[in-house]
């Protein structure tokens, strides 16, 4: 059963609330679009928002789905007190768009309680937030929604009707977790939370005492800067797939650089060399200061070793990745290419460019039962073409000026258009084809030509060469 | 030239094959093909509708089927040549369906072996040749020489000749001759998109995506024996075999009839006989008063034309196993055409004398149609269980099974896959299949498609919705019939395949009902019925708790009772059987039954085809003044002025039966036998859809020509179009309207016994219980809550010191709680424990149990309220503990447990509870909390309502129970309203209902405002706008709470879920 997972204020304005039936919402409002939840991307910008509160307090730890704990022991001054520290944290979340409500108190669950079922922006004075939670329902407690439930049967619905009831009594109904909760909040039981830290960003600088400008000097520090990167990198287990080296002249201005691999990588030789033909067009000004590299689509890479034996010292990847990195930073990125069959009955759709040393899912090779041409052209040529009816092969072509007479065929290879791709759908009909033969002239050239349509009396049909056979 | 197509997948083939069994056939006759052999992949499920289209064109149809192996043996084609071949065949079939899971068959060469006699195998080579081939050829060949072939095919794929040639030489080499097919997927190339589609719902992938899992081209349909020879023209043997393998079967679907099993009878005595005496014993049962000359004809015509058809052994099935079920105090009924057979209503199948109508022996069974009987009987529905395992003990599981049902696509299904495998968006998608209300005829129309907010001349919609029309129809899946047992006299496994069903231990045939039909085999009817579970109940209670010891048997119940009818003309009828709906309801004052039979008209008029045929208006019209019934008549010369009289008069000119549109094609439109019976099926199943309108042609013309009124002509065909779908024949009509009288009667006389009977039968019927109860209590029963201390599992009646008793509802009212747990609770409250503590220590519940019968108030009944029973009975142990520990210790737990003072609840946070646990209150309605503000709005109750008169604008405000928009009422909606003096009809009309969508569809709780429309008796409040008070309902949970917190959780605004259309 589909079931509505969050609603914001113009779907509840329509009588929408989460866990409402997708059936009951539509029927409600039938201009309703329905999106699938995207769980995982709610955990990620959850955790990039916890990233980002990071500027408030070191100590920041997300509690999905849909909240953030930030621990503001000893930094509140820095932003001119609690409240205006709340006030400012929320200021900016909306601006950025998200809606939010917050609050602050000794502990994380009065906090938690505050902000979702207190009046915005409640500051509990220090040790004040067993008198402020009492009227506060007891859904605010952080219970499973079973225990909530059968609290208000009992006519508990307030903290502070559960308080004063015997904390015995209550562990022996709703279980340790309830009382646990609930002392958590008043903060008679301390509360541990896991706070999460940022990762570090792919990022080194190097400063220098002295302006350089020298080409040679430039060379030795996009060694060294690379090299500071790569150890970090290696640490870590990772590489990178494309490295960014800016050189911040003493102007303020900053002349940056990017060269990519087509596998991830972190040897500082190898991408030096990269960055060495681009040097020269570096413009140094009055001298250069300070170099940074900044390596992105960071990936892990797993140290590999050579074999002892030393016969087959590198895999064709490792021989090949230098050659191509080489060619697609001299011809640019998308030039290099590799062609992978593609599951299409349509030639030219038969055929993928891939990066070339990226590793492929589909099935490789050609069918071997239905030969395609070596080089298959992109646009089929005209030919002109004698064929006895309805689907003989030819018996003679003719193209680009010359007269081909054809010795040995094979086919017709039936191959009807996608109909999915035609313009109008009342088109589909059995002319929507093409029958493909593979023919040898008198010199042993072989061809794959074909009719376009089934032979109809009284219309000459139209020919075409699709491509070459070695 | 012959040709014979010897490989053919239909669309029984789920997924794979593009065409209907019949389309395959008709396209092969119209390409002056010799034959086609129907070859599903490890099923025979098409085959019977393939071979009666066979028969009908005139084509011969060839059984059989295509194994595919799990073993890696390439598929084999195979062809029993006889009836024992065929027997093998599908004791082959059965055995791979038997030991796979539901759907699935799993079968090895090895196997295939040991049912190879008398077979004709054709291997279809797998694509690649290569790899051991050659070897697995050789080896199936070996065994089966002279009668194993190998299947070529022209695919026009790039190397077609090669290996053809190569597949030639593979089989010369090996003994198995290569043989032409074409591996048909759909009867014309067009079907290519839609064999696309199929293979991308096959494949879970989408059209863009799909690439080499669909076809290259769309060569795989029927081609004429010309083309075939053109294609094969280097291997001209290979066509000449396919005439060669056809002419060597031998068998046909035909030779499955008269093998029905034979009755035991007594020594010395025919079947036929043995009928006779029991129908003449029956018959002086029926007619203590001796038999009358008329029936005493009738029965001797029946007896001899069942003699004749040789039928009796059929009919002593039927009467065994009733009387096996009366013997066992199972309530039954037969209906269907059996209603109007005499023998049927002295065997005791039927409940009502035919002879009361008058009777047509031709409408029973038929000499011409040559169609076997058609005996369909209704049991209590919680015991039909005990009557198929009787039936299964008395034949065995070899010789008796369930037929099965084809699961066909539906529009919603239809629209859903076709969108998926092209790719649209599910928001698309789901918006097209929103936009079919019920049924969609068999186009989508543009309007619909337009209100959905979608474009109708969008390409991609346009290509969904004509795929999904095509696609409408197929078969999805088979499922098991409910009731529908096949009786064979040899093991049933040799004349069809038997499968597994989902259900544990449950077996279904590859055939469904029309199959059977087709074949002329035949069949017993077991069904359910919720009423007579009912019915069987009340009348126990009526002998046990009011002492009436003459009610044993629906016979026994007074007939033509006038107060029964008075109180049916009032539309009193909440839980009566068919008549209790809303549309009936409206319907009864306007009739006002008087007679057994105005029940038969009334079951049979408030349905959708006399309602779309137009003919409820005209009916009542008549019945108001039967004087100006005038019958249409045909001119002098072509026939007898009163030949429509005859038909129409019981229904006053008015078709409102099954039959007597069958009549009227006959005598008015003069139809042959064949063609009648051609417009009866096509009127009756949905395989011939769309065929009702050449038979409309004829009716038309030829009755204009016989100088009938075209008007009346038109209204005519258009009821028996009506039929096409929800046809009720007579026969059906009268017998649901026999369980419209008991049903009432036990109402109107005992109407606490009716309402303890219905609620112990839930789920059944229109009405939830908390509608039933609060009807009971209008009609001055007093209804007790279920009580942890006097409940039993089901209602159960008390002294009320009054003539009617209290009903006391019983456990099974406790949402959540378990059965057994609660039985046990009974039981041991039958031994003697009277407290919490005790019951608790002997019964050992769970604490859920305790929990949701404190919730529930069940506890009352000891003194203690809700809250401190949910607060005592939580303080118990867990049951963890009363497991392990000393149970005394345990179960009292510390017995100085300071005592705890909840707050006290009150009264419509009472209500709410009861709502939330029992789905009712007898403690208050809800609206009466409300009353105030309902005045304020200027709503009246539903019982004002009742009292005032036509063309009032008034307001009325109440709970939604239900909310419909039934197809025949043009985009009306109706609802049902309920406040604490009764319930209120609203009539909203499309133009309110768009303006207020979101009140209409998503209020608990509302003020509707509007005008009073009463006709005949009938009222509804036709809505002009609305006030929604639904957060109301929500209030009344937190009612009690002194210390009421800001902000607070959401709750759902409702008490009880409407009954909705959508």
């Amino acid at each position: 059963m589909r079931v509505l997972h969050a609603a914001n204020e113009a779907a509840r304005g329509l009588g929408l609330y989460p866990g409402q039936k997708a059936t009951d919402a539509a029927a409600l409002a039938p201009e309703l679009k329905l999106e699938d939840a995207d769980l995982a991307a709610e955990a990620a910008s959850l955790t990039a928002l916890t990233d980002w509160c990071v500027r408030y307090a070191p100590a920041v730890a997300a509690d999905a789905p849909d909240g953030l704990l930030l621990d503001i022991t000893g930094v509140t001054h820095l932003f001119g007190g609690e409240g205006a520290m709340l006030a400012d944290l929320t200021h900016r979340l909306a601006r950025a768009g998200i809606p939010a409500l917050g609050a602050v108190a000794d502990t994380a669950g009065a906090a938690w309680a505050l902000a979702r079922f207190g009046p915005p922006g409640t500051i509990a004075p220090p040790g004040g937030q067993g008198r402020i939670l009492a009227a506060l329902p007891v859904a605010a407690l952080r219970l499973e929604a079973a225990t909530t439930a059968q609290l208000m049967r009992l006519g508990l619905s307030t903290i502070g009707a559960l308080g004063r009831l015997p904390r015995g009594q209550i562990t022996r109904r709703f279980g340790p977790h309830a009382v646990l909760r609930l002392d958590q909040a008043l903060g008679q039981v301390k509360e541990a939370l896991t706070y999460r830290r940022p990762p570090s960003p792919w990022f080194t600088r190097l400063a220098f005492a002295e302006p350089i400008s020298a080409p040679e000097d430039l060379a030795r520090v996009s060694f060294d800067i690379t090299a500071r990167l790569a150890a970090r990198l290696e640490a870590e287990g990772q590489g990178a797939r494309r490295f960014s080296l800016g050189f911040h002249r003493l102007d303020g201005r900053c002349e940056r650089l990017t060269i990519g691999l087509s596998l991830p990588g972190r040897d500082p030789k190898a991408i030096a060399r990269l960055f060495a033909p681009m040097l020269e067009k570096v413009d140094p000004g009055f001298g250069i200061e300070v170099a940074t590299l900044t390596a992105e689509r960071v990936a892990p890479i797993t140290g590999r070793q050579g074999r002892f034996d030393a016969a087959e010292e590198i895999s064709p990847e490792d021989g090949l990745a230098p050659l191509v990195d080489r060619l697609t930073n001299r011809l640019g990125e998308g030039r290099v290419w590799r062609a992978r069959p593609q599951a299409s009955h349509i030639p030219e759709r038969a055929e993928t460019r891939t990066a070339p040393l990226e590793p492929f899912a589909g099935a490789e090779g050609w069918d071997p039962r239905r030969p395609r041409p070596l080089r298959l052209f992109s646009r089929p040529e005209p030919i002109e073409a004698m064929a006895p009816v309805p689907d003989d092969p030819p018996i003679t072509f003719r193209w680009r000026g010359r007269t081909h007479r054809v010795r040995r065929a094979e086919g017709p290879e039936r191959l009807a258009e996608e109909w999915w791709r035609l313009k109008d759908f009342e088109e589909v009909a059995t002319d929507q084809l093409r029958d493909y033969y593979r023919v040898e002239d008198e010199t042993g050239a072989r061809f794959w030509v074909f009719r376009a349509g089934l032979y109809q009396a009284g219309t000459a049909p139209k020919w075409w060469l699709h491509g070459l056979f070695a | 030239m012959t040709y014979a197509e010897l490989q053919t997948t239909t669309n029984f083939s789920f997924l794979r094959g593009a065409s209907h069994p019949g389309e395959l056939v008709l396209a092969a006759k119209a390409m002056g093909l010799s034959a086609i052999g129907i070859t599903d992949r490890n099923t025979l499920a098409g085959v019977v509708r393939a071979w009666s289209k066979g028969r009908e064109v005139g084509l011969r149809v060839l059984i059989g089927c295509r194994i595919d192996f799990i073993c890696g043996a390439p598929s084999l084609l195979v062809y029993p040549t006889d009836r024992e071949a065929y027997g093998r065949l599908t004791r082959l079939l059965t055995e791979g369906q038997r030991r796979a899971l539901k759907g699935r068959c799993e079968l090895t060469w090895a196997d295939f072996l040991r049912f190879s006699e008398g077979q004709i195998g054709i291997v279809a080579p797998p694509e690649d040749l290569e790899g051991g081939f050659e070897e697995q050829l050789r080896e199936m060949a070996a065994p089966m020489p002279g009668r194993i072939w190998l299947a070529a095919a022209r695919a026009y794929g790039a190397q077609d000749l090669k290996r053809i040639a190569r597949l030639d030489a593979l089989g010369r080499a090996a003994g198995a001759p290569i043989v032409a097919v074409n591996d048909i997927l759909y009867h014309g190339p067009e079907r290519r998109p839609l064999q696309d589609v199929v293979s991308c719902v096959r494949e879970k992938t989408t059209i863009a995506q799909a690439g080499l899992a669909l076809e290259a081209n769309a060569e795989r349909h029927i081609k004429s024996p010309a083309e075939m020879a053109r294609l094969f023209k280097a291997w001209p043997e290979a066509l000449a075999r396919t005439r060669e393998i056809a002419g060597r079967i031998a068998f046909d679907l035909g030779d499955l009839r008269n093998e029905y099993p034979d009755e035991p009878v007594p020594a010395g005595k025919s079947a036929i006989e043995h009928l006779t005496d029991l129908t003449w014993k029956g018959a002086a049962w029926r007619y203590p008063r001796g038999v009358p000359d008329k029936v005493v004809k009738i029965v001797e015509g029946e007896l001899a034309l069942i003699e004749e058809l040789n039928y009796p052994n059929y009919f002593l099935t039927v009467h065994d196993i009733v009387a096996w079920a009366r013997e066992q105090g199972i309530l039954c009924q037969g209906r269907g055409s059996a209603a109007n057979s005499v023998v049927c209503f002295c065997l005791g199948v039927t409940a009502v004398d035919p002879m009361e109508r008058d009777v047509l022996l031709a409408r029973f069974i038929s000499r011409k149609r040559s169609e076997p009987p058609d005996i369909d009987v209704d049991f209590e529905h919680e015991r039909r269980e005990e009557v198929m395992q009787y039936v299964f003990a008395r034949y065995g599981r070899e010789y008796a099974a369930i037929c099965g049902t084809v699961i066909h696509y539906r529009p919603r299904m239809a629209i859903r896959d076709v969108g998926k495998a092209l790719g649209l968006t599910e928001d698309i998608t789901a918006a097209l299949a929103g936009t079919v209300w019920g049924s969609w005829g068999s186009e989508l129309p543009d309007e619909q498609i337009r209100q959905a907010g979608l474009d109708p001349a969008n390409l991609e919609i346009r290509r969904a919705t004509a795929l999904a029309e095509q696609l409408m129809g197929f078969p999805r899946h088979l499922s098991q019939h409910v009731g529908g047992f096949v009786l064979t006299k040899r093991r049933l496994d040799e004349t069809v395949p038997i499968g597994n069903a989902a259900m544990d231990d449950r077996t279904f045939i590859e055939w469904d009902k029309d199959d059977i039909d087709d074949l002329g085999l035949m069949k017993v009817d077991v069904l359910a019925l919720g009423m007579l579970t009912t019915i069987a109940r009340a009348m126990k209670m009526i002998r046990v708790d009011h002492g009436r010891a003459d009610i044993q048997d629906m016979a026994d119940i007074p007939a033509e009772d006038p107060a029964v009818y008075d109180m049916l003309c009032e539309a009193d009828s909440v839980g009566v059987f068919q008549v209790e709906s809303r549309a009936q309801m409206s319907m009864l004052p306007r009739l006002k039954p008087r007679e057994f039979y105005d029940l038969v008209i009334e079951v049979a008029i408030v349905r959708p085809g006399p309602i779309q045929g137009n003919m409820v208006h005209p009916y009542l019209k008549r019945r108001k003044n039967p004087r100006d019934v005038v019958y249409p008549r045909p001119a002098p010369e072509h026939g007898p002025a009163n030949e429509v009289e005859d038909i129409l008069k019981k229904t006053l000119g008015v078709p409102l039966f099954q039959e007597q549109a069958m009549k009227l094609a006959m005598v008015a439109a003069q139809f042959t036998d064949d063609e009648a019976n051609g417009l009866r099926k096509a009127m009756a199943t949905f395989r011939n859809y769309g065929h009702v309108g050449v038979y409309g042609e004829m009716f038309l013309s030829r009755m204009i020509a016989r100088g009938y009124d075209a008007q009346f002509a038109r209204d005519c065909f258009k009821q028996i179009e009506g039929f096409g779908s929800y046809g009720f024949p007579e026969s059906h009509a009268v017998s649901f309207a026999n369980l419209v009288y008991v049903s009432s009667w036990i109402k109107r006389h005992y109407p606490d016994v009716f309402c303890a009977a219905l609620i112990n039968s839930q789920p059944m019927g229109f009405y939830q219980p908390a509608q039933l109860v609060r009807d009971a209590r209008a009609h001055g029963v007093e209804v007790r809550p279920p009580c942890g201390l006097k409940s039993d599992w089901d209602c159960t009646l008390e002294d009320s010191g009054q003539g009617l008793k209290a009903v006391r509802l019983g456990l099974r009212q406790i949402k959540g709680l378990k059965r057994e747990e609660a039985e046990t609770w009974v039981a041991v409250r039958a031994e003697g424990a009277w407290t919490l503590e005790g019951l608790v220590q002997m019964a050992r519940p769970s604490r859920r149990f305790l929990e949701l019968m404190a919730e529930a108030d069940a506890f009352a009944g000891l003194g203690v309220n809700r809250r401190d029973a949910l607060w005592r009975v939580k303080g118990l142990a867990t049951e963890a503990r009363v497991e392990t520990e000393a149970p005394l210790l345990a179960l009292l737990g510390p017995p100085r447990e300071e005592t705890v003072a909840l707050p006290a609840m009150s009264l419509p946070a009472e209500v709410s509870e009861d709502y939330r646990t029992v789905s009712l209150s007898l403690k208050a309605h809800p609206c009466r909390f409300f009353r105030g503000r309902l005045e304020k709005l200027g709503a009246v109750t539903s019982e004002v309502l009742s009292q005032s008169r036509d063309g009032r604008r008034l307001s009325c405000g109440g709970l939604v129970l239900v909310r419909q928009r039934p197809g025949t009422a043009k985009g009306v909606v109706f609802m049902t309203l309920e406040d604490e003096t009764g319930v209120s009809n609203v009539v909203v009309w499309p133009d309110v209902f768009r303006q207020h969508r979101r009140l209409v569809m998503g209020a608990t709780f509302l003020v509707v405002h509007g005008r009073l429309q009463e006709a005949e008796g009938v009222r509804h409040l036709v809505a002009e706008r609305f006030t929604d008070l639904s957060p109301l309902i929500a209030q009344m949970r937190n009612a009690d709470e002194e210390e009421a917190p800001r902000r607070r959780p959401e709750s759902e605004p409702r008490l009880v879920r409407s009954r909705d259309f959508h």
